[in-house]
């Protein structure tokens, strides 16, 4: 058995996963970096230096781009290739156009990057990327799909694994998403600038439909597709529910769809699209819950293996805030609570919990898993994975903690009227009020640093050693011969 | 714990295995969670109930809530629930809370108004909000101002007049403060002998032979600074041009300079480059009557109005 899996493992393409998961490491650091420092700015205004280029409103897509789409991006594309190999016992359909993969989408987070801290920016949250760079996106997708289904296709297995359906929802409507939400009239064939080919409300809308669904097939199905491969395999147990795992695929497909528009409560967009976003949301939890269901349950009977085991850890920490966003997220979606929470930093706080918490977090735990596979080795250091676990769980409670507190607190304090029906407070004094909790979250985040950190030195010196001994084993063999 | 096991024994897996090991358990959904979803499918129905909520047509389900406010016609009118209705109606509702006490402030002369203790209270409650949202931009919270740019409103120094009317003309007709530049006039010398003497009017230290000289020019032709501000150099408040015997700084950063060096140099840059930036905007028509008289009052007390 071993030695036959050991054959199989020769088949697979590693080259492109390895190389995908080495910058998924580099761009969490660097993202992360950028994130803390602009934490940092808040609270301490003078690390803007008086410098354009690392001021905030640059640095933000400097932040978000590197950490969804240069970590998060290059983990899936990392582990959607793993697991579709695996799953299909076939190597990567057009090899050639993987590679392409690699290095266009490399190309479009530097790309990215600079043209922000240049001062470019089509001011679409989390599609700040000028059409230039969209059509460089476009082209890699195609790609990607192009290579995740061919390689479907010649599977030697009857049955599609579930893992497999979740990256597949994703790659099919981040296509979607970006497409519509980029179309765009450049100003001219050598300008970076171009404008919206929708207006108003419907350019905030469709604005938002991508970007919640950034969230949603991004940061949601594709990462339940890890779920779904890493964490059957790391506890080394049958996934919970067939069925659950298709009813949830397909609610959660479905309703992910509708709920961009509770992005855009209270607004000039229609009161009735505002209502449809609000309940969708709400429908939502249970599909979402389904995925956290399947996960945790399949941990059930293997509950001793967490005494041990700090990649086990990850990802039922990821699970547990996984369970706990998706139902933050709902609430938040309500007419009333919106009231309450929009333009504050609760909204901040969620998306963070999200993305530290789950997104990142099971990403952590794939990679701990796939990395010593991919070289043939173990992991450098157990202790280390399991300092950089309480170290980011430490980051990430501080973290949403403290957005919670300064959420609420200016949530209340821009609707405190005194007994004559005047406002209590002026802005700038809910602005002073949140000082320490800008202090508390920049120390949060640079806990979360600290172990991504760490993480990257573990991984470098666990290449090392499956780079020496494959060196060491090629020169045997040679000897032998 | 022990019954969750105790079904996945229980029950089957798929019979699908791949990559060696993987597997799936044929589990039933669980039952909290079917209802559940049942129950946030009713929750959305309530919802669209009350809500507008689905396109039909070129129109829209417009759903059984209702706001009720006053329209432009002075009527009161009822329309199915919308965001616009609801700012209308709790704006109206806000407003009418508030109006006995900006109607007895708009019929009351100033001086009454400051001897009631209810009117004063309210005063400071709406004065502070509206000053928040419209004067401390510049003025700075709590009217502090800013040397360089804005003035101090909680200090007793008044530019254009410290009674409630100088007070209320300034915030509802704004204000434009002027000074030619005098690079062009007068040579470097000439220029750096005003600014010692207006260090020295200002009680700052200062050359006192080039202070001289420059009294002499002040109360020249050449120079003229006693047009506007007058012979005594106290300024005039009709036309806005400063006190310069007072130790107040507006415009030339006296007090935040290092040294004498710093200071003259201050002062010449005003008498060089002149001023046109004293803008202040006018307020008539972008605040009410009434709220122009609760801001004048507010200002008063602030800075110990006369």
């Amino acid at each position: 058995m071993a030695a036959s899996q050991t054959q199989v493992t020769e088949h697979y393409n590693y080259d492109i996963i390895k190389k995908f998961s080495v910058m998924a490491i580099v761009w969490a650091v660097v993202g992360m970096f950028v994130g803390v420092w602009i934490a940092s700015e808040l609270a301490w205004p003078f690390l803007n230096f008086d410098s354009p280029y690392i001021s905030f409103g640059r640095f933000r897509p400097v932040h978000t781009g590197a950490v969804i789409f240069g970590f998060g991006g290059s983990a899936l594309f990392a582990t959607s290739y793993y697991v579709v190999q695996r799953t299909c016992q076939t190597r990567l359909w057009a090899p050639g156009l993987a590679t392409f993969t690699f290095w266009g989408w490399q190309a479009v987070i530097v790309l990215a990057a600079l043209s922000y801290v240049m001062g470019y920016s089509q001011g679409r949250e989390y599609a700040e990327m000028e059409w230039p760079i969209d059509l460089l996106i476009l082209f890699v997708w195609v790609a990607y799909l192009a290579v995740f289904i061919g390689t479907l296709m010649q599977r030697k297995q009857p049955h599609i694994y579930v893992a497999n359906w979740f990256y597949l929802s994703f790659i099919l409507a981040t296509a979607l998403l970006h497409t519509f939400n980029n179309l765009a009239v450049p100003v001219g064939l050598f300008t970076l600038k171009s404008y919206s080919l929708f207006s108003g409300p419907q350019d905030a809308m469709t604005q938002w439909w991508y970007g919640h669904n950034a969230v949603g097939f991004f940061l949601t199905a594709a990462f339940l597709g890890m779920m779904y491969y890493f964490v059957p395999k790391q506890a080394g147990r049958p996934v919970y529910s067939y069925r659950l795992s298709i009813v949830h695929f397909w609610a959660l497909s479905f309703m992910y769809m509708w709920v961009g528009t509770h992005h855009l409560h209270w607004t000039a967009l229609p009161d009735w699209a505002s209502t449809l976003g609000a309940t969708f949301s709400i429908m939502l939890l249970l599909p979402s819950w389904g995925g956290m269901i399947n996960g945790i349950m399949t941990l059930s009977g293997a509950w001793d293996k967490l005494r041990t085991d700090p990649i086990m850890r990850f990802m039922i920490v990821a699970l547990s805030f996984y369970g706990m966003s998706t139902f933050e997220g709902p609430l938040m979606s309500l007419k009333d609570v919106n009231a309450l929470s929009h333009y504050t930093d609760w909204t901040v706080g969620h998306v963070h919990s999200g993305a530290l918490g789950w997104v990142a977090m099971i990403a952590f735990g794939s990679l701990y898993h796939m990395i010593p596979r991919l070289w043939k080795t173990e992991m450098y250091s157990v202790k280390l994975i399991n300092a950089h676990f309480w170290l980011a769980t430490i980051g990430v409670l501080l973290y949403i903690t403290a957005m919670w507190i300064s959420g609420i607190s200016q949530g209340l304090m821009w609707r405190a009227f005194d007994d004559f029906g005047n406002l209590q407070y002026s802005f700038v004094e809910s602005v002073a009020a949140m000082h320490p909790f800008y202090v508390m979250r920049a120390i949060g985040g640079m806990f979360y640093l600290t172990g991504m950190v760490l993480m990257a030195y573990n991984v470098y010196m666990t290449i090392r050693q499956g780079v020496a001994a494959e060196a060491a084993g090629t020169r045997a063999a040679t000897a032998a011969a | 714990m022990a019954n969750e096991q105790q079904t996945s024994q229980g029950v089957q897996t798929t019979g699908h295995v791949w990559d060696g090991d993987l597997q799936e358990f044929n589990n039933p959904l669980p039952v909290w969670w079917t209802y559940g979803f049942y129950a946030t499918i009713v929750f959305a129905l309530v919802y669209w109930f009350y809500y507008p909520s689905w396109p039909v047509g070129s129109g829209f389900l417009k759903g059984m809530g209702s706001e009720t406010y006053v329209n432009a016609q002075g009527e009161e009118e009822s329309w199915h629930w919308n965001t616009r209705a609801k700012l209308l109606r709790e704006t109206q509702e806000a407003a009418a809370q508030q109006k006995p006490w900006f109607d007895k402030i708009a019929s009351l002369p100033y001086e009454q108004v400051t001897k009631d203790a209810e009117l004063s209270s309210f005063v400071q409650s709406a004065g502070r909000a509206l000053f928040s949202d419209n004067c401390a931009g510049c003025h700075q919270t709590g009217g502090a101002g800013k040397i360089g740019h804005y003035p101090n409103l909680a200090d007793d120094n008044w530019i254009y007049g410290g009674s409630f009317d100088k007070i209320h003309e300034t915030i509802a007709q704004g204000r434009h403060g002027y000074m030619p530049p005098y690079a062009e006039a007068l040579d470097a010398a000439q220029v750096d002998a005003l600014a010692h003497y207006v260090l020295s009017l200002g009680g700052e230290q200062a050359d006192a032979a080039k202070a001289a000289q420059g009294k002499d020019l002040f109360h020249s032709h050449a120079a003229a600074c006693y047009y506007c501000h007058g012979n005594d150099a106290k300024g005039r408040m009709d036309i806005g041009s400063a006190n310069l015997t007072d130790k107040v700084w507006l415009w030339a950063d006296v007090p935040g300079a290092a040294d004498t060096a710093g200071k003259v140099a201050a002062v010449r840059k005003v008498i060089a480059g002149g001023l046109d930036s004293g803008v202040m905007p006018a307020w008539e028509g972008r605040l009410s009557e009434e709220q122009i008289r609760v801001l004048t009052l507010y200002v008063h007390e602030l800075g110990g109005g006369k």
